[in-house]
């Protein structure tokens, strides 16, 4: 409850956090809120996971078998759940910290080497819990967060790696598999304040963005420290022995935002973030190529998304980029379509129950159900309406 | 960068079209309401072209993103059908064989899904329905893995390095101060930085124009030409479009000009179009000597001769001393040359070859004073050389239009020709006849532009018109008033304007040739050197024929002149000094040289009858005086601009606040000495004698000021009693002042170890130590390594605040005999009430207390 209460605080308004005017020919094009209805869902279930605030909900993208299969983290408990064909849902394992001091905050599917399939979620105490959800037993703990752990995200091509954002202002590079802490980003040219959202690159595997409490979304590059990621998987040694590399430089530092930055996602080579200002940017990082941390952004598109100003609020994308889902602090949940330009608005998913945050929704891989997770401890499932 | 390309680019491309349609407005002048319809169209035109140009890009990445997802697709795929036994694959199997729950959650929903449809088509429905559904929501009723409980990690173990958390006194670390280095390229001093609160490019950046309001600019004065309608319309517009203007009514005039200024370097670029040679070089070099130092007077602190002092703060007053030194003149030998290209070995060199005529050898051998031969050897000479060397006078011809046709300009504009002194300039001209019919056009045409052109300047410019008028009453030629004020303007906003973009002057003097752009064309008058009205031309001629190094490059650059005139200042006419120390690599002495002599002619001119028999000093008054004038604009400038963000805010707010202290309690013994800016003797205003300090060395007020601190006679080291009057006033002995005491012939000691050996100054007055009973000093925060000097009641030395450089110190005196490393104490001055146990002493007696709190040791006494 504590840990809910910390989630509602909103950044100080203050003047110069005042959106500033945007300048001349750099105007972006800003959806219209009223729904296309081009596609519609229909709530076909809802599920009471307990009176614990769910933060986090995660289809299973990297492995096709389990596309079906999403995961939850709220509390103490990890609770894995398969959607079925006909609307139902049913729970698959269920996992409880003993301590009940913890609370997850994220949670991510990833993979091992055998291809088993992993679940890496980590809370409030900043330690990250890889389990086996094959073989339902604890894989790693990975230990060395200093403050909360914010979000976990999986690399799409070499799932093993996992990046896990905190409180303490850094983002770290973890091997699942073996334990290994990589590498730590953060340091001189680091962000500020927590870190709450990161995102690898579609195709580049060096790159991620992560974004944060700081105002500022930052590119990093692992490029020159890739080798240390190749060791990570061969290191028979003690993990705490690995030499872990600190990256203290990103190569890409912006401000689109001028408040929390709570969500980001690439789209392309485009990013798309979520600050607590009521919408969601689409824009693209123009990178100098010879001066590192340098570089303008271009806002592109804008997406407003009403009663979304707190923070923690994230939104998700089905596999093939086409949706966009995110719930609101009202419990509504927009759908927004990718694809257009300027932005459409698919449709707008209410229901009169649903009153509470829905602190994060889940696009499944082809965008025809999306599973919200409320704060008051439900699951709501919804599904594509087939015409 | 492809947004900003994109506009432009159509911009081009749709640029005759524009231009056909609305020629015809363009004869009109054009009302406001059509400005502001062009620019409205211009506007939707930006926005159409960017949401293109976004439509264009999101398509782009919608085919990137395409086959990115594809192929992560593919690999989830390839994934789910890994080599794997069906007997290792539990959570397929879980996956399939969860029907229990399935199905009860399945029948319930499957009713509910259908009434859940109909909730989606209005939101409003009854809730009845909906609570039946959803009040049986499915129960999870599995069993939980339990996850052993792991400690966490203290937020300390995982502390990340960063400068904030970087625990070290300020003295000796370099976080947290501000680093200077001398960027190369710009010729100028910059604050490297890493504090986070800088806001400091935040409004250079914002003046800049982007490229649609370039855009919009351009094409609005294209179709309507250049008026004050169309710039206060956009003005209004991109004030109202960018959010950086302030203050309305004088920034409405800003706007005004800068946007003026715009689509003139907009349109020399078009002209241009790229000379692309060394810009970073010339950059340097033409800006003026005052914009190069600006930086330098901001951080360069004065009195302690370093960048970046931590005690007077930066943005001090620029305080320059009335009286100027003589200058230095070295041991000359007479037959010593500098180099090459110095002027003594040229001069005989060139005796030989330049028709040894006998006006030759009094205008050469006559560098000092004889400037009337000067000229008329240059009138000759030049006359010469347009009979003898016809095919290349043609040649230099380029060269020498633009100079020639701007003296005749001056010729035209005076009312009686036979007033003007400089007689052999007429004649030089008349002599030209061929040319002349030529060159009055190309005058014509100057003269009109640069009447016009004044106008324009008047406004913005007001300083250079203050000098302008200033110089032409010097020379007392009524006359030519009117052109040399419109030259000099002509010179000084051109430079100003065009400093940003310069090119060649080669490239200037081509393009005033062709004569067909008035902007090219002011440029090259702009590049001149003629910073002195038309009266220089003559010197120019004169300077075409000199053989040698001038050919190629004869123009000097504002900031070589100053340069030169800081030379002057500093070495007398000694070119070969000039040359070496201040315009290495610039100019050869040879330059140097005639360039002197051109300005002992002008100085001359300038001094009319009263001819200065060594013209320097001539000279140098009158460099002084302008150079004063810069000075103040430059203050200005900075006070406005740069002084914000130079402020280092702590340091100066806490020497305001001793300062402050200070003045509060008039009877202070400690008052914080600021130099005065007294240009003669001080008298009842000065600012040092109204705050009750001595004039130092630092201030403005020439030596022989009553106020001055006079330094003491005493031999050396035997400043230890109070008839010394440097020891009786708590003065430091400062061998700029004092004669004898730290001169000390011979062994070359100076005085240092011997007399001060027992005496380590603290710096920044930061101990804790109750000098004189009015201040305290803390060394919680800082203070050097005396400050772990220990008190105590019988110490072996005493604090002593001494006048050290107009700063106070606290310097620590031994009282005794002291051994190599044998502790050091003083008495700290406890009050006796306040003083912890520690402090008191042994035998706590009435009488030693009043002798702690009796001044002993603050007050002058004599060393043990």
């Amino acid at each position: 409850m504590r840990l809910g209460k910390l989630r509602q605080e909103q950044f100080p308004r203050d003047e110069r956090f005042e959106m500033s005017k945007i300048a001349l020919g750099n105007e972006s094009l800003v959806g219209s809120l009223t729904p296309s209805n081009k596609k519609s869902y229909k709530l076909t279930n809802r599920i009471q996971e307990g009176k614990i605030p769910l933060y986090s909900v995660v289809f299973n993208s990297i492995d096709a078998r389990f596309f079906n299969c999403f995961v939850s983290a709220g509390g103490n408990g990890i609770n894995l759940y398969n959607c079925l064909e006909d609307g139902g849902i049913s729970s698959l394992h269920s996992y409880t910290d003993e301590d009940k001091e913890e609370s997850f905050y994220t949670v991510s599917w990833a993979c091992g080497v055998e291809g088993n399939p992993f679940v890496a979620a980590g809370g409030v105490k900043g330690i990250i819990r890889v389990l086996n959800v094959n073989d339902k037993i604890i894989h790693k703990t990975l230990v060395g967060h200093g403050d909360s752990v914010n979000e976990i995200k999986t690399h799409h091509m070499k799932p093993q790696l996992v990046l896990s954002t905190s409180k303490d202002e850094s983002v770290r590079l973890w091997n699942v598999e073996t334990g290994i802490c990589i590498l730590i980003f953060a340091g001189t040219a680091g962000h500020r304040y927590e870190v709450v959202s990161v995102d690898f690159h579609p195709h580049d595997e060096h790159r991620f963005v992560s974004c944060g409490m700081d105002t500022t979304i930052k590119i990093w590059s692992m490029k020159e420290f890739w080798t240390y990621v190749d060791k990570s998987f061969t290191w028979k040694d003690d993990p705490s022995k690995f030499p872990t590399k600190f990256v203290q430089f990103p190569v890409f530092t912006t401000s689109v935002h001028t408040n929390y930055v709570d969500c980001n996602r690439w789209f392309g080579d485009f990013i798309l973030s979520k600050s607590v200002e009521n919408e969601i940017l689409l824009w693209e990082p123009q990178l100098i190529d010879n001066s590192p941390g340098e570089g303008t952004s271009d806002v592109l598109l804008r997406y407003p998304i009403p009663n979304c100003n707190l923070w923690f609020i994230k939104f998700s994308c089905d596999l093939s980029l086409n949706y966009l889902s995110i719930g609101n602090q009202k419990g509504k949940i927009y759908v927004w379509d990718l694809k257009s330009c300027p932005p459409v608005l698919v449709t707008v998913l209410s229901h009169s129950l649903s009153k509470s945050v829905i602190r994060q929704t889940a696009m499944s891989t082809n965008g025809n159900t999306i599973i919200a997770a409320s704060e008051d401890g439900t699951i709501w499932r919804w599904d594509a309406v087939t015409k | 960068m492809a947004s900003g390309a994109s506009p432009s680019s159509s911009a081009t491309r749709s640029d005759p079209h524009k231009h056909s349609t609305t020629s015809q407005a363009e004869k009109r002048a054009p009302a406001s309401k059509e400005v502001s319809a062009v620019i409205d169209s211009l506007k939707k035109k930006l926005a159409a072209d960017r949401c293109i140009s976004i439509k264009r890009r999101i398509d782009e990445n919608k085919k990137n993103v395409r086959g990115i997802t594809q192929s992560t697709m593919r690999s989830c795929m390839e994934r789910g059908g890994g080599s794997y036994k069906d007997g290792s694959d539990l959570l397929v199997k879980r996956q399939r064989d969860s029907p229990g729950m399935k199905s009860g959650v399945n029948a319930s929903d499957a009713d509910k899904s259908n009434n859940h449809s109909s909730f989606l088509e209005d939101g409003n429905a009854s809730s009845t329905t909906m609570v039946q559904g959803s009040s049986v929501p499915v129960k999870i009723s599995l069993r939980p893995i339990k996850m052993p409980d792991v400690k966490r990690l203290s937020p300390y173990t995982t502390w990340v390095f960063l400068d904030r958390n970087q625990r070290m006194t300020e003295d000796q670390s370099v976080v947290g101060r501000r680093r200077i280095y001398y960027d190369q390229t710009g010729g100028e001093a910059l604050i490297c930085s890493d504090s986070e609160e800088e806001a400091i490019d935040e409004e250079d950046e914002k003046r800049a124009f982007l490229e649609p309001e370039d855009f919009i600019i351009r094409m609005t004065l294209d179709q309507l030409g250049l008026s004050d309608s169309v710039l206060e319309e956009l003005a209004n517009f991109l004030s109202r479009s960018s959010s950086e203007i302030k203050d309305l009514t004088t920034e409405d005039m800003n706007t005004e000009h800068l946007i003026q200024a715009r689509y003139e370097v907009l349109m020399k670029e078009k002209e241009v179009s790229e000379s692309g040679d060394n810009q970073a070089e010339s950059s340097l070099l033409n800006k003026d000597m005052d914009g190069a130092l600006d930086s330098f007077d901001n951080l360069f602190c004065r009195r302690c001769l370093v960048f970046d002092c931590r005690l007077h703060g930066c943005s001090q007053d620029l305080i320059f001393p009335a009286e100027k030194p003589a200058p230095w003149t070295p041991p000359v030998d007479e037959n010593l040359t500098c180099g090459a290209n110095c002027y003594k070995t040229l001069l005989k060199s060139n005796r030989i070859p330049a028709n040894g005529t006998t006006e030759d050898k009094t205008g050469t051998s006559s560098d000092g004073a004889g400037t009337k031969t000067t000229s008329k050897f240059s009138g000759k000479l030049n006359r010469k050389k347009t009979k003898t060397f016809p095919s290349e006078s043609a040649s230099s011809n380029e060269k020498c239009t633009p100079e020639t046709s701007d003296s005749e300009n001056g010729v035209q504009q005076d009312t009686n020709p036979e007033k003007v002194s400089s007689s052999s300039k007429v004649k030089a001209s008349g002599r030209r006849g061929g040319r002349k019919r030529n060159n009055n056009r190309v005058a014509e045409r100057v003269s009109r532009r640069t009447q016009k052109r004044q106008k324009k300047s008047e406004a913005s410019d007001t300083d250079s018109i203050a000098t302008g008028s200033r110089s032409a009453s010097d020379a007392k030629h009524k006359d030519n008033e009117d052109a040399t004020s419109s030259s000099q303007k002509h010179v000084k906003s051109g430079s100003s304007k065009n400093s940003r973009k310069n090119d060649t002057p080669v490239d200037d003097s081509k393009n005033s040739v062709k004569g067909d752009d008035p902007f090219s064309q002011s440029n090259a008058v702009a590049s001149e050197p003629c910073s002195d009205g038309s009266l220089r031309k003559e010197e120019f001629v004169g300077e075409n024929v000199c053989p040698g190094g001038l050919s190629e490059d004869k123009s000097w650059r504002p900031l070589e002149k100053s340069l030169f005139q800081k030379g002057v200042e500093i070495f007398g006419m000694n070119s070969c000094m000039i040359a070496r120390n201040l315009l290495c690599g610039l100019k050869s002495c040879w330059e140097v040289f005639q360039y002197m002599t051109c300005s002992e002619n002008k100085a001359s001119f300038f001094g009319g009858d009263a001819l200065n028999p060594d013209g320097s000093s001539k000279f140098d008054i009158n460099g002084n005086m302008t150079n004063n004038q810069v000075r103040r604009r430059s203050r200005f400038l900075r006070r406005r601009g740069k002084v914000r963000r130079l402020k280092y805010t702590w340091k100066s707010a806490a020497y305001h606040s001793i300062r402050k202290r200070s003045t509060d309690k008039k009877d202070q013994p400690c008052r914080q000495f600021n130099p005065c800016n007294c240009k003669t003797a001080c008298g009842k205003e000065c600012t040092c004698l109204l705050n009750g300090t001595c004039c130092e060395k630092y201030c403005g007020c020439p030596k022989s000021c009553k106020n001055r601190f006079r330094g003491c006679h005493c031999a050396k080291s035997q400043c230890r009693s109070r008839q010394c009057p440097c020891f009786a006033a708590d003065r430091e002995c400062d061998p700029d002042v004092c004669r004898n005491c730290w001169v000390i012939g011979g062994d070359g000691t100076l005085g240092v170890p011997s007399q001060r050996g027992d005496n380590y100054e603290c710096r920044n007055m930061k101990l804790l130590l109750k000098q004189q009973q009015r201040f305290v000093l803390d060394a919680y925060r800082k203070g050097d390594k005396l400050k772990f000097a220990n008190h105590s009641p019988e110490p072996n030395c005493y604090a002593k605040v001494i006048m050290v450089a107009g700063d106070h110190r606290v310097g620590i005196f031994a009282k005794e005999r002291i051994l190599a490393g044998e502790e050091l104490f003083y008495d700290y001055r406890y009050e006796p009430d306040r003083a912890p146990a520690w402090a008191r002493k042994p035998e706590a007696s009435g009488s030693k207390k009043d002798e702690n709190v009796t001044p002993s040791v603050g007050r002058p006494k004599k060393v043990a």
